[in-house]
């Protein structure tokens, strides 16, 4: 059964999606090209050391000067974005504004076709709204000015998932094992992206049902991503020259050697960490991010958009090295999920949360880091005040997909947990 | 069988009664729906009562803070500096140095000589004592002025170091007597030449010496450190530097206008808020007092209960309740902190030392309070040599936690967590008040009339009813780009040079323009009213824009919730058309009020295009908007 909440879809006016569109990425193209780049380049909470363009810039300069890039210690992209950007794609900072803004434009259209896949449908009047809260959601523009790379994984993300929605496998685990390549964390991603390709993207949330195709149908998809992911490394390796890339990228989501300040929880836990505790807790924070995957597509097995959704916002939350793109993502995705909205518990209380933590991101890190009168507990603080935004969003939306299967509230009952 | 009947024995009742809590028999689904039902029922009940203990408890804790049993004696808390410790050189010989160099600034004076000739007369006395000196031109275009200036700065290089470090000695041309209002900074300039030649002398500095006399007030010194910093700012040209040195750790800014002193007062508060590490403060208090005997004031207040000129009951008090000591404590602190306050608040700092904050240097002046003596310059060069030596001391940046207090008094402090809780509770109450309007406004009381035997009675149900986001939404992000409009609007030169004539103008126009689109706003049937939301989101809003700005500018939040909370908290709409229009202007009026302060808003504007002080930006774009959507609640339809 489909749910299709019509009683919204009537109350948004119907505008022109491809002109509302074009104004959009307009909007963006103008906002890219102001002197908010300058001054955005160098913040801690849109851009990590595995996502900073400045680096990538450094890392490119030594690539094409003959000095192995990998062995400084400082350059951690994927040697994929190192052959494209000496290559195809633009490294200057204004052709780069322009290029990270038409990601951010296909990132959006992605969005707007997933909604489309998802309600089975040519196009409806919230498209304009859904490719609104992805284009002008600050945690992904903001990002995308700043040139910070996790912009552009979050476009593949979203193209991966489109293309499963379009049950187009060859592209959908291409374009997933190219973003493993980018950032180790989104192997999150493998299993409902599997799953999406074997079933349909079809909203089933309301009615649950057990997995109907046998999971030997999981195992093609698996082996050509595997395929697809040991030929990008193939190529990684051709392109860095050796095998010293893995534990500058890679090996960096793992080892957290660089405990630059970000958004998430790892980096001062790890700063404040004796160093015997190190190896021991590096492998529970690892772990602690796989262990969600098999629950959460048990969980939603019915309906693996769903799945992956959870999973985003648990990589958006938990994952090393996050900047505020990757929560982003978890959050303009909801607008592709209309049906939980009156299943969420507490939506205002997250979006204050959302908004202290946006608020106090920066200014604390300003005094710690510029003004000097606070210290990194005052920065530390604010990214916990964030987690706990992210970790209310998340839960909220888990209860409200399973909530839905139960129906309409009943005068005199009451739905609990067990 | 029998023991179960037995009546139980008194220490057994209360046993199972605990074991009944813990492991409850039936359904525990139903106990704890049950448990969370009666606590949410208890809340909500009560919710008007802890909302009000919160704002009053909140308002009281505000009023307490000057009370003289609040906070405890400063103390220093970096081991590293060793206050007073050291026997100082500087003797009579220097005094009479000093006297020397302001008979010659007195001649320079009445001789009316320009920056320019003057900067070069300095840049030669700094010379003539073996010490490297230039001097730096400079010019500053805002949107009402360009000022032109000359500064004059001299580097003694450390003779025990590589010059990494410095730390600064500095005077501006004009004193802060009267805020820049033309009085020469005389003694403070020749105590600085004095010391040029007198420090010079000795070799224990590890740490190199600048000594900056800046012109202007506060322009001068602007535009040498950021020249010194080499960071660029529109509107100001400045000379690059032809001697620096390494890191800037301290400064100390003197300030000697009138021909003696009776006490030394010390100005801390810097640009936007921030204050200087208070062990500064505190080694510099303690300096004065063991090594030169001079008594330390904050500010220019003297303290009534030491000073018998300054015991003079004010206007609203009969003398004999101002005798009781308490009293007499709590008024003087409580003016050395609505002192504080308005430096703090306005953001525009006390001044010369406020600029170096900006560049992460721990700054104070030394305020010369004139009088009749008995104190000159044999006193404030002791001082300054001590404090020197023991900012000479420091091993790394002052870091500890005294970066957030409160000074009631030259030997008191308040720490964060004696003053921060006052405003958190307002804005804690702010928060749950809107909270408590968004719930309301998603259910509606339904009243079901019903047959029962023959009489009509009415039952009472409660419906959800969909509440009105978008729209209050978009009421709330107008009203800002409003304020965005206005705030270009008011830096634009041209309203800068007449705002005599624009301001009532423009006051016109912000409070018209929203009636413009709040008119499309209509209600659905069914929904919540708009303006329960818009009010709710309102004050959210509000409550985290305070509780944001504690950390950053404390008396900025405190000055927020005596302006921002009641107009937030009371607005409501009436019934009829013409009470809401009523309402609503005033409440307007209320957010563009500032707009009638022609020579405020020149200097908050000047402030903003030279100094960078975001107060001007802060009004036009949170201030206004959020006392705006006030007025736009009370304008609407209920």
């Amino acid at each position: 059964m489909q749910f299709l909440p019509l009683t919204r879809l009537t109350s948004i006016p119907n505008i022109n999606f491809t002109a509302a569109f074009i104004a959009l990425v307009a909007a963006r193209v103008w906002l890219s090209l102001t002197d908010l780049s300058n001054v955005l380049k160098h913040e801690q909470e849109l851009s990590s050391p595995l996502t900073s363009f400045s680096q990538l810039q450094e890392g490119i300069y030594l690539f094409q000067h003959d000095i192995d890039p990998y062995s400084g210690g400082s350059f951690r992209h994927s040697p994929l974005l190192l052959s494209l950007f000496t290559t195809v794609l633009p490294s200057s900072r204004t052709l780069a504004s322009l290029l990270w803004t038409l990601n951010d434009a296909v990132g959006a259209w992605a969005m707007v076709e997933i909604w489309r896949a998802r309600q089975h449908i040519r196009s409806s009047p919230r498209d304009t709204l859904i490719a609104a809260l992805y284009l002008l959601n600050p945690y992904i523009f903001l990002p995308s000015v700043a040139l910070s790379t996790s912009s552009l994984e979050n476009t593949l993300m979203l193209l991966s998932i489109l293309f499963a929605c379009r049950k187009k496998a060859s592209a959908a685990l291409f374009t997933l094992s190219f973003l493993l390549q980018l950032s180790l964390s989104s192997i999150l991603m493998v299993l409902p992206i599997a799953l999406l390709l074997v079933t349909d993207p079809h909203s089933h949330l309301a009615s649950p049902k057990a997995l109907a195709v046998p999971l030997k149908a999981l195992v093609s998809p698996s082996g050509e991503f595997v395929v697809y992911t040991v030929f990008l490394t193939l190529v990684s390796t051709l392109v860095a020259g050796g095998w010293a890339w893995i534990p500058q990228t890679w090996g960096a989501t793992i080892t957290l050697p660089d405990l630059t300040p970000n958004t998430g929880l790892w980096w001062y836990f790890f700063t404040e960490m004796f160093d015997h505790f190190r190896p021991f807790f590096l492998m529970v924070f690892t772990t602690h991010l796989l262990i969600y995957i098999v629950p959460v597509c048990i969980k939603y097995q019915y309906d693996p958009l769903y799945a992956s959704f959870i999973l985003i916002g648990i990589l958006g939350t938990f994952k090393a090295y996050t900047t505020l793109s990757d929560p982003g993502l978890f959050l303009s995705m909801i607008a592709i999920f209309p049906e939980i909205y009156p299943h969420m518990r507490h939506p205002i209380v997250t979006t204050l949360l959302h908004l202290h933590a946006a608020l106090l991101m920066p200014l604390f890190n300003h005094l710690w880091l510029t003004q000097g009168t606070g210290n990194a507990n005052f920065f530390y603080a604010t990214t916990l005040v964030f987690a706990c935004a992210n970790a209310a969003g998340l839960v909220d939306c888990m209860w409200a997909g399973l909530r839905i299967a139960i129906g309409e509230e009943v005068e005199g009952w009451a739905v609990v947990q067990e | 069988m029998d023991g179960a009947e037995r009546p139980l024995s008194k220490w057994k009742q209360p046993l199972l009664k605990l074991r009944d809590r813990l492991r409850p028999s039936g359904d525990v689904n139903l106990k704890r729906l049950q448990r969370k039902r009666a606590l949410f029922a208890l809340l909500t009940r009560r919710l008007w009562l802890i909302k009000f203990t919160l704002f009053l408890a909140g308002y009281l804790w505000m009023i307490y803070i000057p009370s003289p049993l609040w906070g405890r004696g400063t103390y220093i808390d970096e081991n590293a500096l060793q206050p007073a410790q050291v026997n100082t050189n500087w003797n009579w010989g220097d005094v009479h140095a000093a006297d020397r160099h302001l008979e010659q600034l007195e001649c320079i004076r009445d001789g009316n000589w320009t920056s320019e000739q003057r900067a070069r007369w300095l840049k030669e006395e700094f010379g003539k004592h073996g010490v490297v000196s230039s001097t730096q031109r400079y010019s500053f275009s805002t949107s009402l002025t360009t000022i032109h200036g000359t500064n004059a700065y001299a580097v003694l290089a450390s003779p025990r170091h590589s010059g990494t470090e410095a730390m600064i000695i500095s005077a501006s041309w004009l004193s802060r007597s009267g805020e820049g209002d033309g009085t020469i900074n005389i003694r403070g300039v020749s105590t600085v030449l004095a010391l040029a030649g007198f420090l010079k002398r000795y070799s224990y500095w590890a740490k190199d010496i600048v000594f900056v006399v800046s012109d202007g007030y506060l322009d001068g010194m602007q535009a040498w450190l950021g020249a010194y910093h080499g960071s660029s700012q529109s509107g100001l040209y400045a000379e690059p530097l032809q001697f620096t040195s390494g890191v800037i750790w301290t400064a100390l800014n003197i300030d000697y206008p009138g021909h003696s002193f009776s006490h030394l007062g010390v100005f801390f508060e810097g640009l936007n808020g921030r204050l200087p590490n208070q062990d500064l403060i505190n080694s510099f208090e303690r300096i004065a007092r063991y090594t030169a005997g001079v008594s330390v004031t904050v500010y220019d207040h003297l303290d009534p209960r030491a000073e018998p000129s300054a015991n003079k009951a004010p206007w609203f008090l009969p003398q004999f309740i101002y005798n009781i000591p308490e009293v007499k404590g709590y008024l003087y602190q409580a003016n050395n902190i609505v002192r504080h306050a308005k430096y703090q608040a306005s953001g525009r700092g006390s001044g010369v030392h406020g600029l170096f904050h900006q560049f992460r240097i721990d700054a104070i002046t030394l305020f010369a309070v004139p009088a009749m003596g008995p104190h000159g310059f044999h006193a404030i060069g002791r001082t300054i040599e001590s404090t020197l030596r023991t900012m000479n001391n420091l091993l790394e940046r002052l870091h500890a936690s005294f970066f957030f207090y409160i000074l009631p008094g030259p030997q008191r402090f308040l720490k964060i967590g004696l003053y921060l809780p006052s405003v958190i509770l307002i804005s804690v109450a702010m928060m749950f008040h809107g909270l408590s309007i968004w719930s309301n406004a998603g259910w509606v009381e339904e009243t079901l009339p019903t047959e029962k035997e023959s009489k009509v009675q009415s039952t009472t149900k409660w419906r959800r009813r969909r509440r009105p986001i978008i729209s209050a939404l978009c009421i709330m992000i107008a009203t800002h780009t409003l304020g965005l409009i206005v705030f270009n609007i008011v830096t634009t030169p041209w309203f800068m040079k007449n705002p005599q004539a624009l301001s009532p103008c423009m006051l016109v126009l912000g409070i018209a323009t929203p009636l413009l689109f709040v008119r499309r706003v209509g209600t659905d049937v069914g929904s919540a009213p708009t303006f329960m939301v818009l009010k709710a989101f309102n004050l959210c809003l509000s409550s985290t824009v305070i509780s944001i700005i504690t950390l950053l500018n404390f008396s900025l939040a405190a000055s927020l919730t005596l302006f921002l909370t009641p107009v937030v908290a009371l607005s409501s709409p009436a019934l009829s058309a013409q009470v809401r229009l009523i309402k609503y202007s005033a409440y307007a009026s209320i957010a563009f009020a500032w707009l009638l302060f022609h020579q405020s808003l020149v200097d908050v504007v000047w402030s903003w295009q030279v100094l960078s002080v975001w107060l001007a930006p802060f009004i036009c774009i949170v201030y206004t908007p959020l006392v705006l959507q006030a007025a736009i609640v009370c304008s609407l339809p209920c």
